[in-house]
């Protein structure tokens, strides 16, 4: 009896239903266009999933304890472009200047955090003035032109942005960070004692800190993670197309928002689902690639896009009112 | 023996003096009533000795020793547990996890925060737990505390504070939204946690229950202590008087005489 209720339970969880509904898109691309599941398709895909995929990891511990980040999109061009810079100023070593670049990050979302706790504003406004802040420097300082990145081979750019054959398939390091990233975020929300906290802190704040759980400390650290996830997807990126953009990563925050979100987790805060996020990741990702291969015009995109995104919304919602009411 | 004296604790909201002066002394084994009207201090009090805030004056003495309490983990390593009247539970996690909350289990404790939860452990002393409480047979450990009535949760709640068996534990109003077999639950739990040994602080706005279960009782108005009188030498009525302020100098007079 209780095998059958925990997979009755399992079914109707939310990354299940994304995970259905991710087949059913599969499925239609590849039977709309052959070359949708070919290995040069399939390794595209691979190549750009780590770099938004890693940032909603991040996005997914921090909704999970109640608050988001707007301000990982500019993070994303930032964290590159202040790397470049110092790496052509000639007097750092790349290794020093990723560092600095992280260490950027960790200060971003250390603001980020101390005001949302410890003043109390909103983190849809803190960090969507952050955004402006961040993405405002990342211009001045370059001028608006791109940077041309470090293009020489080395053990940072093997690192970050190296690739391999397996067959005919073309992969990128970074699918390695995404996925030792996914499997230490799966152990920290789900099992371990850190993850106990972020869900009781987003579920209800009073109540964990009624039971001495440090809220205002994990959600400053959350915060830090984010920004140096973002910051890391950001230099990954950059390595692998050679340049520094100041504006990369525009609009990734809703991106990444819409990936977690699609995922299962909750806007709300207290449930939150990894597995949830790496199917909306994967989700969004052969959105955006599948409908180019089967002939939607550029500039719709976002219409399906959106209209897929709702759709899952929908289906959550319905999902958890039923199983509400059982 | 004294187990908790608070020494002419205050504590202002802005403008709004909420604890004005504040001074009593739970003993141990023994079951103190804090009562008054809505807005009296009551929550206020118990508050500032469970660690949710700071008071701005006055002491607190556990077992005779001065202590600063500073959070709410202060309080509870001193061995104060609370209750709080608005509910102290995360619906989203299991019955399980809220029980253990901020004292999880674990294996690999040199990890810290990031050590793996020992699930097996939890899921048993939690089953172990609703058991001893009586409330086992309807519920089970894994099931989200959001599945449950708001008599459930306060059950649920009350266990933990026993789990821990603390010195003092503090109960703000938990007999509110309970049905008649939850409430006498409560009740039966309090003479339990004084037979043990523990005292308990309780809050409640029916003066019933606290003539079954208190042995004595201190009443508060607008943030200060109006009266301490034991059960023994006092009935229904005239408390409910102090309550109110009706009459309150000739009783302000019996309580000072004593
Ligand atoms: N966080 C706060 N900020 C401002 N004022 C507060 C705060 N908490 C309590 N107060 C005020 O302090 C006074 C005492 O409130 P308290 O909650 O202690 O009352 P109470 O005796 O517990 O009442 P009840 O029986 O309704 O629970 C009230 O006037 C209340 O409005
Ligand atoms: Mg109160």
């Amino acid at each position: 009896m209780p095998d059958v209720k925990r997979r009755s339970s399992l079914i109707r969880s939310p990354q299940f239903s994304s995970l259905v509904i991710l087949m059913v898109l599969l499925a239609v691309f590849a039977i709309a266009d052959a070359n949708f599941l070919s290995p040069l398709n399939i390794s595209n895909m691979m190549a750009f999933l780590p770099e938004l995929g890693i940032i909603a990891l991040g996005m997914t511990l921090l909704l999970t304890a109640g608050e988001f980040d707007l301000s990982v999109g500019a993070v994303f061009g930032l964290a590159p472009v202040i790397v470049m810079l110092l790496v052509q100023s000639g007097q750092v070593d790349i290794g020093v200047a990723l560092l600095a670049g992280l260490l950027l990050c960790v200060a971003i979302g250390a603001i980020n955090g101390l005001i949302v706790t410890k003043i109390g504003i909103s983190s849809f406004l803190v960090t969507l003035s952050m955004l402006l802040v961040v993405r405002g420097a990342a211009l001045y300082i370059t001028q608006g032109f791109p940077l041309k990145s470090w293009d020489q081979p080395g053990f940072f750019v093997t690192l970050l942005a190296g690739s391999f054959n397996i067959g005919t398939f073309r992969f990128y390091t970074s699918l390695w960070w995404f996925i030792a990233l996914s499997l230490l975020a799966i152990y920290v929300l789900h099992y371990a004692k850190l993850g106990n906290w972020i869900s009781a802190i987003g579920s209800n704040r009073n109540a964990a800190v009624a039971r001495g759980v440090p809220a205002d400390a994990v959600k400053i650290w959350l915060f830090i993670l984010t920004s140096v996830l973002a910051g890391l997807a950001g230099m990954i990126s950059a390595f692998r197309i050679s340049a520094a953009s100041p504006v990369a990563g525009t609009g990734y925050e809703l991106e990444v928002i819409a990936m977690v979100v699609v995922g299962g987790t909750a806007l709300t805060g207290g449930r939150g689902t990894i597995l949830g996020t790496i199917v909306g990741a994967l989700m969004l990702r052969s959105i955006r690639n599948g409908i180019v291969l089967i002939g939607v015009p550029g500039l719709a995109y976002n219409i399906f896009v959106g209209v897929i995104i709702l759709a899952m919304l929908i289906l959550h919602a319905l999902l958890q009112k039923n199983a509400a009411r059982s | 023996m004294e187990v908790l004296r608070l020494q002419n604790l205050q504590k202002s909201f802005g403008s709004v003096r909420a604890l004005k002066s504040a001074s009593f002394t739970l003993n141990e084994g023994e079951v103190v009533a804090l009562l008054g009207d809505n807005g009296a201090g009551k929550s206020t009090l118990i508050k500032a000795i469970s660690g949710v805030f700071p008071v701005d004056r006055g002491d607190i003495y556990v077992r005779g020793q001065k202590v600063s309490i500073r959070s709410t983990r202060d309080a509870m390593d001193l061995g104060i547990e609370t209750i709080h009247q608005d509910t102290s539970l995360a619906p989203d996690l299991s019955i399980a996890r809220n029980l253990f909350l901020g004292r999880e289990p674990v294996n690999l404790k040199w990890l810290g925060v990031f050590a793996p939860l020992d699930l097996a452990k939890l899921r048993d002393a939690a089953s172990a737990l609703l058991k001893r409480v009586g409330i086992s047979k309807k519920l089970d450990a894994d099931a989200l505390v959001s599945t449950l009535s708001g008599g459930e949760r306060q059950s649920i709640a009350i266990s933990r504070a026993m789990q821990f068996a603390a010195k003092v534990i503090i109960l703000d109003e938990p007999t509110n939204n309970l049905g008649v077999e939850e409430t006498h639950g409560v009740l039966r739990f309090v003479k339990e946690v004084r037979a043990a040994g523990h005292s308990v602080l309780l809050i409640t706005h029916n003066i019933h229950h606290v003539f079954q279960v208190a042995d004595r009782i201190i009443v508060m108005r607008r943030g200060e202590i109006v009266a301490e009188q034991t059960v023994a030498d006092t009935d229904l009525l005239t408390v409910e008087s102090i309550i109110t302020g009706a009459d309150m100098s000739a009783l302000l007079k019996e309580t000072r005489a004593k």
